[in-house]
């Protein structure tokens, strides 16, 4: 992991640099600075790369002195805001990891080499835990990049809650890159654990605990492996009053069940428990930044295997709410995670709000791509928060319809439902069918098309996403805060 | 079918609507025969002479509907409105209509059902009702003829055919053009001529002008008008392939919206342009890797000719934006299976570059029972062709089709307010368990007509 350590902001004497530039602006008197110590060389390769800095644009200058090998510059657009300090930040660690030395000077205020910083580590990230032939030179030089600003105790300050976020991001893209035959339920509900250093009761349910308690559903889907399930409880009480409930579907591999998936792709199957892992990386952040909010979040962990003892097409299981349902195709797990969750949660905390995160259906993936994750609820004012705080966060969401006319789809023959109604408006079923077992505001995150990338982006090198940490974090701290 | 606002009625079936509240006519025998207001009740009073619909009436034309759904072999029926509000039996006798409408023009014998022939309203007014019909009549004829193009098969609704139907808007005093193969060359319509290439029946664009009143710029209305998709080169699986004889739906719409706004001698100049073509297999089809150049001069890499629809309303879009200075310009196209699989059959969807555009649509939806769902649009980045300007579409499982088809459409737009309705899955009612017999006719929906006739008549 890159570390971030804050300097005053002058130029030091030698390593690479990276100098943030603001479109349409003078340059910053650090630049001056460096271009004399480089002999002029900056202004030169401004003028030959014809750069402006454009939101995006970079400029490496190499060789122009030995004290400084590599200078980068980074656009940071007109009038940048924390996210592009983000952006540009993780655009400068993207070009300096080779330097075993390297200074960022962002020339704004300390909070935005607070944001810089963090953008420098969220995009430094890798999972290279099953490497072990990986030679040195394959491996990032850089470990520790100083940032050069103004007053480096109060960026230090401003970094704290970021320090906070970027470790549970980092926690839910780790979480998302396991191997599916190293984290099943157990071993997932343990690494929940690692959240009682930072104040979190941790609970576990295991699976005598929910047959007790009556989870038929979450039972039913982990019935066909040899890993039993696992509800994990955790409570951060950073207020009094009714909490804020954040339920995560955590199938740590769903093959489909006897409804089985075809084989192409099925690897990806190992991150079907991003929405648990979103709300883990969630309560580390909350705790860890001292939030002052009463979060409870609640991860349903199961593996969906096909076996002798799996549920069948066809079976019909009751739920903890009472409710039954048809299971028609085995493969539609994820609400009936879902299901006992959102009841459960509803039941022992009475929640102000309820939001659960789950990778649950391929629609969404054909409805919105991979920018905007789907967003269902049956509550305005919570709706609008939701896509306010997905603008903010740069972890964006889209709405997408209710309805009775949907909801008639999930009628079964003989239970109180069914779990499957149709490819037509497939990820509004199931959302309608999670909303079955939802009393008060709600909101359903669907983030099949945003929990892992194929891609690498801005603050993120391709792998998971931790889509939804973030998100929740600002959700929180604008509204429950 | 001939309705009548009259005092008197001969019908053999007299249908009550009734109110939540309000008292039933034999009210002792209604409670027996377990008549409530529930939305949804109707029951049958079997007189000695004469019979007796009681039906709950919450929205009327919903209430219009579950007369005429409950009452499948009578061709003749009295809906007593003498209790309730002028708009209210307009209403009603709108949902009927669009309840009882049936497609029986290629029968040679009798189907199932009885048709509806002769609806009576019976009211005390009967002028003043006729004149409140008036502000409904233009939205269901328009609605029931673009039902019909819908509904009439591929061999038959050719691109001639199409154009042929148009006669009864010129009737209406629309005045229309149609641009033939020969002049669709001439000025360089290269996406449309291309999805027509292998069919025996030449594409064209009918170009349908309301003239209004004033000189104001026109709004325009583009219609998708595939007479029929077999998917050439991209064939089409077998099963389901009937159904694309209804992929001219947005061009039926677009058309049906003119019918509607002749109807009422709209002062809203407006433009109807439909590109009409049959997409065919054949020698002369176009191919997944062909380069096209549309109308304005952009070229497209084709990777799949099933997508052929964004292609026809790209030329049309394109020959808009430079011919008619449209003040706003809204496309409907049975586009994607991909707005399907978003939306199911319960909204279309829509996607705009213009806020107030987007929501003058949606509340105009809203207010037709029409619904439309906003959906974005993605970045053009995502349709980059390596040897052509833009790249048709992309391959691969789930793609997000619905919104690169509408991303793809949106670079055809010049800088014109635009919005595109996604009608796939709304413009047929198919048997299932989206189905609602109470409120629907089976088949062609007519979707976006009465909509669009709504949303023109709040321009100024």
């Amino acid at each position: 992991m890159l570390d971030t350590v804050f300097a005053p902001a002058t130029l030091p004497g030698q390593g690479a640099l990276a100098l943030l530039l603001i479109q349409g602006q003078p340059h910053p008197p650090v630049f001056t600075d460096a271009d004399k110590a480089c002999g002029g060389a900056l202004t030169r390769a401004i003028a030959a790369a014809a750069f402006t800095g454009k939101k995006g644009q970079t400029c490496v200058v190499l060789g122009a002195t030995d004290a400084h090998p590599r200078v980068v510059l980074v656009g940071l657009g007109p009038n940048p805001n924390a996210r592009a300090y983000e952006e540009a930040g993780a655009a400068a660690a993207l070009v300096l990891h080779k330097d075993p030395v390297a200074t960022l000077i962002p020339s704004g205020t300390d909070t935005d080499a607070a944001h810089a910083a963090l953008g420098a580590a969220l995009r430094s990230y890798r999972f290279d835990r099953y490497r072990t032939k990986e030679k040195a030179e394959d491996k990032p030089s850089l470990t520790t990049l100083t940032i050069a600003t103004q007053n480096p105790d109060a960026a230090r300050t401003a970094y704290a809650p970021l320090i906070a976020a970027r470790d549970g991001v980092f926690l839910a893209r780790d979480l998302a890159s396991e191997p599916p035959n190293v984290l099943y339920p157990a071993e997932l509900a343990d690494r929940c654990r690692a959240l009682e250093a930072v104040g979190v009761t941790v609970e576990i349910l295991d699976e005598a605990a929910l047959a007790e308690l009556g989870f038929g559903a979450i039972l039913a889907v982990a019935q066909g492996s040899a890993h039993g399930a696992r509800v994990v409880v955790m409570q951060w009480q950073g207020a009094e009053g009714p909490p804020v409930a954040l339920i995560g579907k955590g199938v740590t591999f769903d093959t489909g069940g006897i409804s089985i998936k075809p084989a192409p792709n099925m690897e990806d199957m190992k991150w079907d428990m991003a929405g648990a892992a979103a709300i883990i990386g969630t309560m580390h952040t909350l705790a860890a930044r001292k939030a002052r909010v009463h979060a409870v979040g609640i991860v349903g962990l199961v593996e969906n295997m096909p076996s002798g003892t799996a549920m069948r097409p066809g079976d019909v299981i009751r739920s903890l709410s009472g409710q039954t349902i048809e299971v028609q195709n085995t493969d539609a797990e994820g609400r009936l995670v879902l299901a006992d969750l959102l009841w459960y949660a509803q039941d022992r905390f009475a929640p102000r709000i309820s939001i659960d995160l789950a990778t649950l259906t391929g629609a969404i993936i054909v409805a919105l791509g991979h920018h905007h994750a789907g967003l269902f609820s049956n509550d305005d004012p919570l709706a609008t928060q939701l896509l306010a705080a997905g603008t903010a966060s740069g972890e964006a969401l889209w709405r997408m319809p209710l309805g009775e006319a949907y909801d008639k789809l999930i009628r079964s023959d003989i239970a109180d439902m069914k779990n499957i109604g149709g490819r037509p408006g497939g990820a509004t079923i199931g959302a309608q069918f999670v909303q079955r077992f939802v009393r008060g505001p709600w909101a359903h995150l669907d983030i099949a098309g945003m929990a892992w990338a194929t891609k690498d982006s801005a603050l993120a090198p391709k792998g998971a996403t931790a889509f939804g940490v973030r998100l929740l974090d600002q959700l929180i701290a604008a509204n429950y805060e | 079918m001939n309705l009548s606002f009259v005092r008197r009625s001969t019908a053999p079936v007299r249908v009550v609507p009734v109110a939540p509240g309000a008292t039933p006519p034999r009210p002792t025998r209604a409670h027996v025969a377990g008549f409530t207001t529930m939305p949804g009740a109707a029951t049958l009073l079997v007189g000695r002479k004469s019979r007796l619909l009681l039906v709950a009436l919450h929205e009327p034309e919903a209430a219009g509907a579950l007369a005429i759904a409950r009452l499948p072999h009578d061709g003749h029926v009295a809906i007593d409105a003498r209790t309730l509000p002028h708009a209210t039996a307009v209403s009603l006798a709108a949902g009927a209509i669009m309840r009882g409408w049936q497609f029986d023009r290629l029968r040679t014998q009798p189907g199932p059902g009885t048709r509806l022939e002769r609806l009576d309203i019976l009211t005390h007014d009967p002028a003043a009702a006729r004149i409140a019909w008036e502000g409904l009549r233009p939205g269901v004829e328009g609605a029931l003829f673009a039902r019909d193009l819908v509904t009439e098969p591929g061999n038959i609704l050719t691109p001639q055919g199409f154009t042929a139907r148009l006669a009864r808007l010129e009737r209406e005093g629309v005045q229309v053009e149609i641009l033939d193969a020969a002049q669709l060359r001439n000025e360089g319509f290269g996406a449309l001529l291309a999805v027509g290439a292998a069919s025996e029946h030449p594409p064209c664009l009918a170009i349908l002008r309301w003239p209004g009143a004033g000189n104001a710029d026109p709004a325009v209305l583009v219609g998708k008008g595939v007479t029929f998709d077999t998917g050439g080169i991209s064939i089409k699986p077998g099963a389901g392939m009937w159904d694309m004889r209804a992929d001219m739906a947005g061009a039926a719409a677009c058309a049906g919206a003119m019918l509607a706004l002749a109807l009422r001698r709209s002062p809203v100049p407006a433009v109807a342009v439909l590109p009409l073509a049959e997409n065919a297999i054949g020698a002369y089809a176009y191919r997944p890797g062909d380069v096209l150049r549309t109308y304005d001069g952009t070229t497209v890499e084709i990777v799949d000719t099933d997508a052929e629809g964004r292609l026809i309303l790209a030329d049309a879009l394109g020959w808009s934006v430079r011919q008619l200075r449209p003040r706003a310009m809204v496309d409907l196209a049975t586009l994607t299976g991909a707005i399907v699989t978003t939306l199911g059959h319960d909204h279309a969807g829509l996607f705009s570059t213009d806020d107030a555009l987007r929501d003058a649509l949606i509340d105009a939806g809203t207010a037709m029972q029409e619904p439309l769902w906003p959906m974005p649009l993605a970045p053009a980045t995502e349709l980059e062709s390596d040897i052509a300007d833009i790249l048709q579409c992309t391959t691969g499982p789930r793609q997000p089709d619905a919104l690169l088809a509408a991303t793809f459409l949106r670079h055809f737009t010049g800088d014109v307010p635009w919005a595109h309705l996604d009608i796939a899955g709304v413009e047929l009612r198919e048997r299932g368990p989206w189905y609602d017999p109470d409120r629907h006719a089976l088949g062609a929906t007519g979707f976006g007509v009465r909509l669009l006739d709504r949303w023109l008549s709040t321009l100024g």
